[in-house]
């Protein structure tokens, strides 16, 4: 079986777990879980392998490309998919994420389980081919579509205000979608209309790679180029989310069921950035030019606004929402910054916030699980208590903050040297503010330090403070409540031998130290949820080559607006010379600070 | 053209009105015995049969192609794609429709459908002023029947009572505009109206038709606009979808918008070449102000009737870009036959007005399927809120609204979803985006318009959703035991998730006819050229050259330039 069998394959897996599971429907709730872990699994090897098999060649791996509408239909969408550079990391943490849902679900949703997880293996073929779409429309299908699941999640599982988050991110979303989709018509038929005209064959292309291609050689004009950028934006932007348009973002974060955030942080936020570089960078390479410093200093306000509003949380999850908002921004920052180091710093950044914050979200929700609370100030000194879950914590919140060794540092040293070279090379203005640009993010990396150990510090050390043995009703669904109650009675009975999956239903009768009976640990299941993710956190840490090699190429998408920003802006004598000098010190210096 | 070969044409529509009459006389006579529903869809089969071996036989005659046996009936693409759908929606109708077997109207009910459906396969396909209007009275005379005799009750016999009078009033203004039309070119056949039009446009002609036919058009839109439930004749809708049953209100909401659409492309899109600037303004106007009112006041409705009312204005105000999209087309002559104006690749208008039809009345006829489906004939469901938690007890149907509420907001990977693609693909392309040169900001304004629409739409379909799965049940809900309606949306769910996962053998055959019924490539002109050249070549015996081909191309030059 050759990779592109093996892609379709990964498509199709989930959606078959999800029609097993409505076919097994309500036979035992139990039954959808195992279907679901099954079925994720099985997909996790599928496009494991295709990632593997695609992370040691160049270009284009596992395509297949199907006619869809039929030959005499005159617009040629294609069903066509296929992986790059680009798309092939975040196509496979789109699978190892699934299952880290999956995981920490697995107690979490006590009712209507088998829609929880039908809906959850359904978003995951939506992710998976959101990133492995080759057919703009085919892209576009995948982008809307995984909104309704997500959409659901949130709607039936998620917390107190559940609706009105559901639904507030469903619009804001697609009502930015839908502009970004009639931009995309329009760069389809732009494109349409400067290729080679024979009358008998000439369909309307919908080929990304096309589409490019043609676009590059004959440019839109400037007056429809910036048109079309603010349609992209108005979807991509929303979707990063890009600051002031995150307003969504820390409510469906908060509302949403542990799954749902960490697939939302993981994935569904860098369809936004995926979408700059797959569309945005190389179609309308004069209009990001153009947008390029309004861009920039957008992200620049978001890491700082973002972090600054992180720091003033009292709920741990809207704190780690606010943190996604200043991450993001380094990513838009390293993408935007059209220069080649700094791509590949954005990129990686994508992959790295993916691990970090997705492996956050879990912890989180694993907390809640135990207490039934996000709040920090009822939290206290649990490394006593749980300390492999502190530890893992610690180890997310190091990866977020960017400490060396780990992942994020990688992807932040990328991205700040990439736009100090990008610096070096302009004219002394844009030289003077991308320095500022530079200074301005590297405190987000400060702020980012202080309120995720500040965090860290509070919730886990110190001395051993838990919310009192009632479980506080309001703060999760009615029939969870029921089932707490139950459980507790069991509990009650000294038949909690399974440790953390019922171990949030017997805490409440501490007293005094030495330590009260509570929570347990993390158990088996919780552990390997996470451990994949740290695997990769400290491989992309060490060996961050191994992941940008393929990352590198993504420069492409970004050359042709480069060339434009260096067409508007001929580099000065001086910064020339010196740009020629350090380029390669700063390569050695990344080399360095990577290994 | 032989009266045996009319006939043969005509045999659908004539098995139609055969089967209707059988019906309300066996329903008089042997009121127990017969069987309605069997009946219609004994008769929908023969119909099945005789458009499948006259379109294979037409189209092996190529009649599709040079309009051999067109005259006051269009033989073309466009009316017999129509045909099929509405056949298919009818299979759907007499399913939805379907009543109960202790219900002394039965047989009458389903009689007067399948005389609307009669109706509305010669609107598809009526080429004459006299035959179109014909057909329009063949659809609205059995909806008055059927609005009456759908459901008992004060609030029936208003709605009926409005619906009736209006009904009238936009045919009076309907045949007021044929009047201009007919007295501006002095016949009522399209296609010799067309190529007066067309005729009148040449700079050297005496005559300058312009504002007569313009009032003609204006007062046509007027009259189609009742039946379109376009904005500002749209104000009947809800009350009336409101007082009636789920059935009717679902017959309501697609089958008069068909015929309306129908009959608007073939008389304003197709044969009032010349004063197209105007058409296409006006069409877009409305189409904007529909689509924008509708969806605003479908935000703040509690009746599910009349909230599906605004709804679909508000799609009514969708179809109306396809259309203006091909007037504008059909202006720049320089659309869909690529051949021919030397254009680019694109995507017909009028082809992709038809195709929105067809997804908004499969999801349409499944909603109220479903709705008709809960609730008791004496006690329908009134309020949104009576769907609440409509998941936790009855999963399937609620599963099946999300399905056709979601490709009404027009979310990929659903039929709708092609729909609004088509026609937004339509608009962008009429804003000028493919030549640079000629930049019309009306289409680009539509286009964004439309999606910011569609955002609020998607807004009050959510909510229902959003009643059905998160919210915990109220109160009981009653279940009709009526199994037509369940197999109407059966089959619906069937058609959105298949026409939007293989859209082709839906949206082909509408791009097809919608490119077939414009331009100089279209049958009907095809023939009127020979004709003409016939009749050039029995009056001058010297070589000539072929006047109306000559006056569309020079038409053609000047567009494009």
């Amino acid at each position: 079986m050759d990779l592109s069998q093996l892609l379709l394959l990964s498509l199709l897996i989930p959606l078959l777990g999800a029609l097993a599971i409505a076919v097994s429907g309500g036979a035992s709730p139990h039954l959808a879980r195992g279907i679901a872990l099954i079925t994720s699994l099985a997909t996790l090897a599928a496009a494991g392998w295709v990632t593997c098999g695609g992370s040691h060649v160049t270009g284009d791996v596992a395509v297949t490309t199907y006619n869809w509408l039929g030959a005499n239909s005159s617009v040629d969408v294609k069903f066509s998919v296929g992986l790059d550079g680009l798309s092939l990391w975040m196509y496979g943490l789109s699978a190892l994420l699934s299952v880290t849902a999956i995981l920490v679900s697995w107690t979490a949703i006590k009712e209507r389980q088998p829609g929880f997880y039908a809906l959850l293996l359904i978003l995951e073929t939506g992710m998976l081919g959101v990133f492995s779409a080759r057919d703009l429309l085919l892209f576009y299908i995948f982008f809307e579509f995984t909104l309704i699941p997500l959409f659901f999640l949130i709607g039936i599982w998620g917390s107190e205000e559940r609706k009105y988050a559901a639904v507030k991110f469903f619009l804001f979303t697609l009502a930015g979608s839908l502009l970004t989709f009639v931009a995309l018509l329009a760069i389809v038929l732009h494109a349409a209309s400067v290729a080679p005209v024979d009358f008998n064959t000439a369909r309307m292309t919908f080929d990304i790679k096309e589409l490019a291609e043609r676009l590059v050689r004959d440019p839109l004009p400037l007056n429809w180029q910036f048109w079309i950028f603010l349609g992209l934006f108005a979807g991509f932007a929303i979707k990063v989310p890009l600051f002031p348009l995150h307003t969504w973002l820390p409510l469906a974060h908060v509302q949403a069921p542990t799954a749902g955030s960490v697939i939302l942080a993981g994935i569904l936020l860098k369809i936004g950035t995926y979408g700059f570089v797959r569309f945005s960078l190389p179609m309308l390479p004069d209009a990001t030019v153009a947008c390029m410093p309004w861009v920039l200093g957008l992200s620049v306000a978001g890491i700082i606004y973002g972090a600054l509003v992180a720091l003033a949380q009292s709920d741990i999850k809207r704190l780690i929402a606010y943190s996604s908002v200043s991450h993001l921004g380094f990513c838009m920052l390293g993408i935007f910054a059209l220069n080649k180091t700094a791509l590949t710093g954005g990129l990686l950044q994508m992959i790295n916030h993916g691990l970090s914050t997705g492996g956050l979200f879990a912890v989180v929700g694993m907390i809640y699980e135990r207490y039934h609370t996000r709040q920090i100030d009822q939290l206290g000194g649990l490394a006593r208590r749980l300390p492999w879950l502190t530890f893992m914590m610690l180890l997310f919140t190091f990866s977020s903050i960017g400490l060396p060794g780990l992942n994020g540092f990688v992807g932040e040293f990328l991205v700040l040297t990439g736009i100090f070279q990008r610096g070096w090379v302009g004219p002394s203005w844009m030289q003077s503010s991308l320095m500022w640009i530079a200074i301005l993010s590297v405190t987000g990396v400060v702020l980012g330090a202080w309120y995720m150990l500040y965090l860290v510090q509070r919730v886990f050390y110190g001395p051993l403070y838990e919310p009192a043995g009632d479980h506080g009703h309001g703060n999760h669904a009615h029939g969870q409540a029921d089932h707490g109650h139950a459980a507790q009675g069991l509990a009650a009975h000294g038949h909690d031998a399974h440790g953390g999956d019922h171990g949030h239903d017997a805490h409440g009768h501490h007293a005094e130290p030495p330590l009260p009976p509570g929570p347990t640990d993390m158990n088996c299941r919780e552990f390997f949820a996470l451990a994949p993710l740290v695997v990769f956190m400290f491989w992309i840490g060490l060996k961050p080559q191994d992941f940008t090699k393929r990352l590198d190429e993504s420069w492409k998408y970004a050359a042709p607006a480069a060339a434009a920003l260096d067409k508007a802006t001929p580099p000065v004598t001086v910064p020339a010379k010196i740009a020629a000098g350090t380029k390669p010190q700063t390569h050695s210096v990344l080399k360095q600070g990577a290994e | 053209m032989t009266s045996l070969e009319t006939i043969q044409l005509l045999l659908p529509e004539l098995i139609l009105v055969l089967a209707g009459t059988l019906i309300y006389l066996s329903g008089a006579f042997f009121p127990k015995q017969t069987q309605p529903t069997l009946l219609a869809l004994l008769s929908l089969g023969l119909v099945f049969i005789t458009l499948s071996t006259q379109d294979g036989q037409l189209m092996r005659d190529g009649a599709f192609i040079d309009g051999t046996y067109s005259g006051p009936l269009a033989i073309d693409l466009f009316g017999h794609t129509a045909r099929w759908f509405i056949l298919l929606a009818g299979l759907l109708l007499v399913m939805l429709t379907r009543r109960a077997g202790d219900d002394p109207h039965r047989s009458e009910y389903t009689g007067s459908l399948l005389m609307l459906l009669a109706g509305l396969m010669i609107c598809a396909r009526a080429n004459d002023l006299v035959l179109l209007f014909a057909g329009l009275e063949l659809v609205s005379i059995p909806t008055y029947v059927l609005l009456y005799i759908g459901r008992r009750g004060a609030q029936a016999q208003e709605a009926t009572t409005k619906y009736f009078y209006l009904s009238i009033l936009s045919s009076g203004l309907l045949l007021y505009g044929f009047s201009f039309i007919y007295g501006a070119t002095g016949s009522t056949s399209l296609t010799l109206i067309g190529s007066k039009m067309l005729a009148s446009t040449k700079p050297d002609s005496a005559t300058n038709l312009t504002s007569l036919a313009g009032l003609g058009m204006l007062l046509v839109v007027a009259g189609l606009g009742f039946r379109l439930a376009a904005v500002p004749f749209h104000f009947y809708a809800p009350d009336v979808y409101q007082g009636t049953s789920q059935a009717n209100a679902g017959l309501l909401s697609t089958m008069p918008k068909v015929a309306g659409l129908l009959v608007l492309i073939r008389i304003v899109a197709v044969n009032l070449p010349g004063i197209e600037d105007l058409s296409w303004k006006v069409l877009l106007a409305i189409s904007l102000v529909t689509m924008t009112l509708g969806n605003i006041l479908a935000l703040w409705q509690n009746n599910v009737r009349r909230l599906f009312a605004y709804s679909s204005i508000a799609h009514g105000g969708y179809l109306l870009i396809g259309v203006a999209v091909g007037v504008y087309q059909q202006q720049l002559d320089h659309g869909p036959n690529m051949a021919l104006a030397g254009g680019e690749p694109g995507v017909s208008g009028l082809g992709s007005a038809l195709f929105y039809v067809a997804v908004y009345t499969f999801a349409t006829i499944g909603v109220f399927g479903i709705l008709a489906g809960l609730g008791t004939e004496d006690r329908p469901l009134e309020r949104v809120d009576e769907l609440n938690g409509l998941s936790r007890k009855h999963l399937l149907p609620a599963l099946a609204m999300a399905v056709f509420l979601f490709s009404l907001a027009g979310i990929p990977p659903l039929a709708g979803f092609w729909g609004k693609f088509n026609l937004l693909l339509g608009a962008v392309q009429a804003s000028g985006v493919m030549n640079a040169g000629t930049t019309n900001g009306w289409f680009l304004a539509l286009a964004i318009v439309t999606v910011l629409n569609a955002a609020i739409a998607a807004a009050y379909y959510l909510r229902i959703i959003a009643a059905m799965f998160f919210r915990e049940p109220t109160g009981k809900l009653a279940i009709n035991t009526n199994p037509g309606p369940k197999v109407a949306w059966g089959l619906c769910v069937l058609l959105v998730i298949g026409g939007g996962l293989a859209a082709g053998p839906m949206m082909n055959p509408s791009q097809a006819a919608g490119e077939n019924i414009l331009g100089a490539l279209s049958p009907i002109s095809q023939k009127a050229a020979k004709e003409e050249a016939e009749r050039a070549v029995a009056t001058i015996p010297a070589p000539t050259v072929n006047a109306t081909t000559l006056a569309a191309q020079e038409s053609d030059v000047e567009s494009c330039n």
